[in-house]
């Protein structure tokens, strides 16, 4: 999987792309929890990413943990359809800020 | 010292000043401890899962006994299955995962074996906690996620889901408190796909004794 990071105003914005399952969701913790280091505020771009298993779920929860406990944030963006359903039959909807695209996530936590 | 989740799981299921087996916890309590075992293998890195199959990661043994047969069955199927259907498989071997888990736990200082006689006749084995320290910890844990808002976990929401599997958070809790916090057992729990599969699977094994009932 490739994560790309860049940066909008104060918001960090991590662009996931590939499938987020058990053999990247390792690399893929590692990096999202270092970007919220500090308590920063990290968008997870998820326009090109076509597949989550449970084990890429976990890694989101770890995720929305941190930064809720480093009093940062966390939000999602732009999930297809079949990824976006996943994150609704687990109500990971009610615990996390899934927005339609990276600049509502961006507007939305900033 | 540190348990897995199905020793865990385990100790819940026990009554504590008895050390007999919640009667309650059967039959849900089959499903729920091969849930445990798949969880653990889960958060090991062995095996995923999405809502139509289970797969193996890595066939890299854990060196836990229990988990790494486990493995090795699912590792060796021909067809890839569901998580509902490894529940349901893995739940037919409950009583040796029992077996070899109370073992576990006794040599592990957690529990302590006395034979005894049930209504004067019959030779019953009992588990007894040896301080409930352990029992108590984990119990601790579990309400420490329910009753705050807290993000959970993934190792404490699969426990959450186990327990509600088995259908223990009815003996933990007074049903007033029960109704209160059951909102967000779901919540919590419904986060893991395996937790929603056991709750599938626990919910047929109900509907075939409704079935059947009344021509018992």
């Amino acid at each position: 999987m490739d994560i790309t990071e860049s940066t909008a105003g104060s918001v960090k914005v991590a662009a996931l792309k590939g499938r987020l399952d058990t053999a990247t969701a390792p690399a893929a913790e590692a990096k999202l929890l270092a970007l919220l280091e500090g308590g920063a505020k990290l968008v997870a771009d998820m326009t090109e990413v076509h597949y989550v298993s449970s084990a890429g779920l976990r890694v989101l929860l770890k995720a929305a943990k941190q930064a809720k406990s480093a009093g940062g944030a966390f939000a999602l963006a732009g999930p297809q359809a079949p990824v976006r359903e996943v994150l609704e039959i687990s109500g990971f909807d009610k615990i996390l800020a899934i927005h339609p695209t990276r600049d509502a996530a961006v507007a939305g936590i900033g | 010292m540190k348990l897995s989740m199905p020793e865990e799981l385990l100790l819940l299921m026990l009554d504590d000043e008895t050390g007999r087996l919640q009667e309650r916890a059967a039959p849900s309590g089959d499903y729920a401890l091969a849930g445990a075992v798949l969880a653990e293998l889960a958060l090991a890195g062995r095996i995923d899962s999405d809502p139509n199959r289970l797969w193996v990661t890595n066939t890299t043994p854990t060196g836990d006994a229990l988990l790494d047969g486990v493995l090795a069955q699912i590792a060796a199927s021909k067809e890839q299955m569901d998580s509902k259907h490894w529940i349901e498989t893995l739940g037919a071997d409950a009583d040796s995962y029992r077996e070899t888990l109370f073992q576990r736990l006794v040599a592990k200082g957690v529990l302590r074996q006395e034979e005894g006689r049930f209504l004067w006749v019959f030779p019953e084995r009992r588990y007894p906690a040896v301080s409930g320290k352990e029992e108590r910890e984990v119990k601790a844990r579990i309400f420490a996620v329910l009753f705050n808002d807290e993000i959970p976990e993934p190792r404490d929401a699969l426990l959450i889901g186990l327990c509600r599997a088995a259908g223990l958070f009815s003996l933990f809790l007074a049903p007033h408190e029960l109704d209160r916090v059951q909102a967000r057992i779901d919540q919590v729990s419904d986060l893991e796909e395996l937790n929603r599969s056991m709750s599938d699977a626990v919910r047929e094994i109900y509907a075939q004794i409704a079935r059947y009932a009344p021509m018992v």
